[in-house]
């Protein structure tokens, strides 16, 4: 039951989130052939009940070098879980004392005409991301793996995007779409005689143009991820194929995929948690607009935390938050029976 | 990157052994699955096209255009935006405006760049960058090394309750923490001050990172134990062990982490947005968001531009680091 | 410590048992700031951060002779300026000094989420109490007749017109528009003439909802009606429909609006400073911004007033609040309002604080002399600008045709009720009708109507 999640954006990303590696998922597995298959063989130490065998034994030691752990995840991880909990059944401005009112934060979310929205538009922004965003990476990094010579090149160029900052990415590509017949998209594409489109001015092209956008920032990352897979796909299971007469593409069907569908499967679903948290770029390219077409959960929780009522209402974007964590922290808990199911076959 | 696992599901950790793999003489190592004898080497020396296919002429043909295609679209999405920032830094705004296309036609404008890093201020947004990605990375090596050896080479017997927790923090999206953590900055607990405008409020809750704490853990299981055991006879103190032979053994996960945590740094942006609310102390991507309000398009576009400089000169420069970390987490970009 | 899940459970739970501590004992601050002799501190928002020097010594010189006419009153100067930004973050983070200023939209929303201080005894006993332009003050008073904010400047809503493009479409920019008709012509002349966007409104945000309840004013309607405690929404009435209506014309008909629709205060600022927008409305004391942070040339900046039509026809005003942070003492609200009357008042009815004022603002290159409305009456303000008349730096002509004419005009505050709320219902509203050719006005705002009825039913 551990399962990655996106880590190093505070989930402000679509994008492809950091991957634990599965070891993790198994050397504190459940079953007990694994465990013992994977964790190294404990060493056995007798508790130290008597504090100076105890400080003798290095007990003092241990602690201090688990001090920074304890401390920070203490203070910044497990105090605010736990904070984010009693707020989301509490009124409360930060003057006053916090009261209790029940549920009643969780009806005001539900009853918001704009949660509906936003959950919509942030199920269309995944789909959408699915999309474009699966097959794109997986095609590169299979053709990238048959690359003979410059192999560096094509993965330099590929994760280049990547390596720009997201908030200058958007801020660029808001200006390529400027809507107007001068704009950089426009233009290009007045050279065949197509548009001007209006793009993000369009509460129907503004989501697709957005998530056109951070496919192109994020496949880098997942075509490097692939690749990675591709490699360790065994050379002989290729001869072997080829023994029974397979060519390229049924090579491909029957050897490369299945070989893939582990990490096809944990992209897939790392990709659907970080979406449902995708912030930036709706907020800096459309702020949700137009006529709320992209705004998504995690900027509702933002506008109910920090924007529109100037960081009333604490309420009601703990409780949204905490109802979208649970809905992925059970989407992990999907995940990890699909895996541990993927193991057993 | 040389593997060795048959298992249809490790892709990736098989990638993360692949790092691992460089720690110095990984004798002990444990493999989920069935180990597969002999299969390193150079892992280019066939893929799923068989040298037989390659000699085929059609095959050959149209494999190569097919990867001609690709590296010029690659080039296309990968460089020509880089490129055409690089040019709009030094256009001038009523060009870029009328014909963003268009290479020079009224001659450069310098002076953008100029005027994006001292009449703007951008140096010290550019400083704040640079120390809080600095911060964060000390305080992550700080947390995961001391975590790492505790978890899984002093190994106390709350170290598995320790283990659970932070590993139980993985199942946590980040969206929880938003608020809360917010207002823990605010007021932090025990201390009761707050950290709001100082670069603390990011460098300090960016050490609860319980991935990076994992693969340090992971690291440091496949660290023959004999080492420690002798270094233990020998009357070496944890401490010593931690500096003297932890620590220089450690270069390859220290590597990785850094990458990770660097990049996140650089790309933070609602978290700093919140914390930071000051220019004086915000970093670029905080900042940049502003200036498009206020500041003339041209030096804005350079100010972009600076902005996008030092993460692709650090790309350029640990390119083997970065596609070897991103192989293994992806986690770089969001 | 058998099996980690169990040891997870126990620790977890105990963790929650701290955290209900933590968070139940986490209540209201004192506000304190009382020393040992007696002086109460007072923290007040000084200067915009990076203001030049010299606007500092004089600021300097105020708080000296502040402090030496109350003893026992102690000065703690903070640069600040307001940002919409940033704003939130410094309420939330709690670092806001007691006497600090917020713009009139803010008030409400400040006043009932109870973050600011009733203030009501100690305004009420100030000796021009009777003086305040009741209409201006009722922007920081609450329902009751509670005063929570004492009104520092107020401006009214204003067309803003670029000068340049008005001479380059050929239109003369002495001669602006006065009917709603002749809005829609020049922006058209402007919009085929120039390139530009003719005409423009702020759409995102809040920002959207605020300026169409200005069009919406203009128009004769308004958003909300009180009747007792019962607070019935008006979103659907003729006005807001006739003034959407005025915007689908121009955008889909005369397509004068040009291509980008998503705007908020600081973005259209941007556009209009660099010639991109003939026309929008917004406040009268927008100019300082263009100028200062949008560098627009202060030739091109021209203001009228706005078409009002109808008997009610009004315009929106709005201002700055000076307010006291919520976790004030009593003594510290005492204070405070006495530092809000010499510093912020004084300058409407002293003359040499009113030139000592002037001095400052000119040395700190801010405007001077931007159309302004009365937080008095208007003879007082009459006066006090007759006594600065040196220090003026806006160029008065150009200003004309709005100030000439924007005594003449009804002044009317914005809603009361979930003002922010109702803001960002109405937003998504006009984004529609800018970006959708078939958007339904009718269907649009009686959904927008609902939609705010149920958040002022719970209030």
């Amino acid at each position: 039951m551990r399962t990655p999640e996106p880590r190093a954006g505070r989930g402000d990303g679509p994008s492809i989130p950091a991957v634990t590696p599965r070891y993790s998922l198994v050397q504190e597995g459940t079953a007990a052939t694994m465990t013992t298959l994977t964790k190294p063989a404990p060493t056995k130490r007798r508790r130290a009940r008597n504090p100076r065998t105890w400080l003798r034994g290095g007990g003092l030691s241990n602690l201090l070098f688990a001090a920074p752990m304890i401390i920070i995840f203490g203070l910044f991880s497990f105090y605010p879980i736990i904070r984010a909990f009693v707020m989301s059944f509490q009124k409360t401005n930060l003057i006053a004392d916090p009261q209790w009112v029940g549920l009643l934060n969780f009806q005001r979310v539900l009853e918001d005409p704009v949660f509906w929205v936003a959950l919509q538009n942030t199920g269309w922004f995944a789909l959408l991301a699915l999309i474009f965003g699966y097959p794109i990476p997986l095609i590169a990094a299979v053709l990238m793996s048959e690359v003979r010579r410059a192999r560096g090149l094509y993965s330099v160029l590929a994760y280049l995007p990547v390596v720009i900052p997201p908030v200058v990415a958007v801020l660029l590509w808001k200006f390529f779409y400027d809507a107007g017949p001068n704009g950089v998209f426009n233009t290009m594409l007045g050279w065949v005689g197509l548009g001007p489109f209006p793009w993000i001015q369009d509460a129907t092209m503004a989501m697709p143009s957005i998530v056109l956008e951070a496919t192109w920032a994020a496949a880098g990352g997942t075509i490097i991820i692939y690749l990675a897979a591709l490699t360790g796909v065994a050379p002989e299971l290729y001869d072997a194929a080829e023994i029974d007469g397979a060519g390229i593409w049924r090579k491909i069907w029957h050897v490369t995929l299945p070989q893939l569908r582990g990490v096809l499967l944990i992209t897939l679903i790392l990709q659907i948690i970080g979406t449902a948290q995708v912030f930036l770029e709706p907020f800096l390219f459309t702020d949700g607009g137009p006529a709320n077409s992209t705004v998504t959960l995690l900027q509702l929780i933002y506008r109910y935390g920090f924007q529109n009522s100037l960081g009333g209402n604490y309420g009601s974007a703990t409780a949204l938050s905490v109802m979208l964590a649970l809905f992925l922290a059970l989407l992990s808990f999907v995940y990890f029976r699909l895996t541990s199911g993927w193991s057993k076959n | 990157m040389t593997t060795t696992s048959t298992r249809s599901d490790a892709g990736v950790a098989v990638t993360a052994d692949a790092v691992l793999d460089t720690a110095p003489a990984p004798t002990r190592r444990r493999r989920l699955g069935k180990k597969k004898p002999a299969a390193a080497g150079p892992s280019d020396e066939r893929g799923i096209i068989s040298t037989n296919e390659w000699s085929r002429r059609g095959i050959r043909r149209s494999a190569n255009g097919i990867q001609i295609t690709l590296l010029v679209l690659l080039a296309i999405g990968g460089l020509g935006p880089i490129l055409w920032l690089a040019k709009a830094a030094i256009t001038p705004t009523q060009d870029t405006l009328r014909t963003p296309m268009a290479l020079f036609p009224n001659g450069f404008a310098w002076d953008n760049v100029s005027k994006a890093w001292t009449t703007i201020g951008l140096d010290v947004q550019f400083m704040n960058t640079v120390w809080v990605a600095l911060g964060v990375l000390v305080m992550q090596l700080v947390v995961t090394m001391t975590a790492g050896y505790v978890l899984a080479i002093l190994k106390p017997a709350y170290a598995k309750v320790l283990n659970a927790l932070v590993l139980a923090t993985l199942f946590v999206p980040s969206v929880v923490l938003l608020v809360p953590l917010y207002l823990t900055i605010l007021d932090v607990p025990f201390l009761g001050i707050s950290l709001q405008n100082t670069f603390w409020a990011v460098w300090l809750p960016a050490g609860a990172n319980a991935f990076n704490i994992l693969l340090v853990k992971r690291f440091f299981e496949n660290l023959p134990p004999e080492i420690f055991e002798a270094a233990r006879t020998e009357g070496a103190g944890s401490f010593r062990i931690f500096w003297q032979i932890v620590l220089p053994l450690s270069k390859p996960i220290i590597g990785v982490v850094s990458v990770f945590a660097v990049i996140a740094a650089w790309k933070d942006f609602l978290w700093p947005k919140l914390v930071l609310a000051l220019p004086e102390v915000q970093p670029l991507s905080v900042r940049l968001p502003q200036l498009q309000q206020t500041i003339d398009l041209g030096t804005y576009l350079a100010a972009l531009a600076i902005s996008t400089l030092v993460p692709i000169v650090l790309f350029i420069i640990f390119q083997g680091l970065f596609l070897k970390s991103a192989g293994m987490g992806g986690a770089v970009k969001g | 410590m058998k099996s980690p899940i169990k040891a997870l459970t126990l620790t977890v739970s105990a963790l929650a048992a701290i955290g209900l501590l933590a968070s139940c004992s986490n209540g209201a601050n004192p506000g304190g700031g009382e020393s040992a002799d007696g002086q109460v501190e007072l923290s007040v928002v000084s200067l915009i951060p990076g203001t030049e020097q010299a606007a500092f010594d004089a600021f300097n010189n105020q708080v000296k002779q502040f402090e030496k006419a109350n003893p026992d009153i102690k000065i703690k100067p903070v640069e600040y300026e307001w940002k919409a930004d940033t704003f939130p973050a410094l309420l939330a983070g709690g670092t806001l000094p007691i006497v600090y200023t917020i713009p009139f939209t803010d008030g409400q929303t400040l006043i009932e989420n109870g973050q600011i201080a009733d203030i009501t005894e100690e305004v009420k006993a100030l000796p021009f109490y009777d003086k305040f332009n009741k209409n201006v003050l009722s922007a920081g008073t609450d329902d009751k007749g509670h005063i929570f904010a004492v009104p520092r400047e107020a401006y009214g809503n204003g067309l803003q017109y670029n000068r340049d493009l008005f001479t380059q479409a050929g239109l003369d920019p002495d001669k602006p528009p006065t009917t709603w008709d002749e809005v829609r012509a020049a922006a058209k002349t402007i919009s085929e003439k120039t390139g530009a966007a003719g005409y423009m409104q702020m759409t995102q945000g809040a920002t959207g909802g605020w300026q169409t309840t200005v069009a919406t004013y203009a128009h004769g309607g308004r958003m909300e009606e009180i009747k007792g405690d019962k607070v019935t929404a008006t979103l659907d009435t003729d006005a807001t429909k006739k003034s959407l209506q005025f915007l689908k014309d121009l955008r889909w008909e005369d397509n004068s609006m040009g291509s980008n629709f998503l705007y908020d205060w600081g973005t259209i600022n941007k556009a209009f400073a660099s010639g991109q927008i003939g026309m929008f409305t917004g406040g009268s004391d927008l100019y300082t911004a263009l100028i200062r942070e949008n560098q627009m040339d202060p030739a091109h900046y021209g203001i009228t007033t706005l078409p009002l039509e109808g008997k009610d026809g009004a315009v929106l005003g709005g201002g700055t609040l000076s307010v006291v942070n919520g976790k004030a003492s009593e003594a510290q609200k005492k204070a405070a309002v006495k530092w809000i009357n010499f510093y912020y008042l004084q300058k409407y009815l002293d003359k040499d604080a009113a030139i000592t004022d002037a001095k400052t603002l000119a040395a700190a290159n801010q405007a001077v002399g931007t159309p302004a409305l009365p937080i008095f009456d208007k003879a007082t303000l009459d006066e006090s600008r007759e006594w600065i008349k040196d220090y003026i730096n806006v160029p008065q002509d150009q200003v004309a045709p709005f100030t000439s004419k924007i005594f003449d005009q009804p002044l009317v505050i914005e809603p009361t009720k979930s003002t922010q709320d109702i803001y960002g219902i109405l937003s998504p509203v006009v984004q529609a009708v800018l970006t959708d050719k078939n958007a339904d006005i009718d269907a649009l705002l009686k959904q927008a109507n609902a939609d705010a009825q149920a958040v002022l039913d719970r209030g």
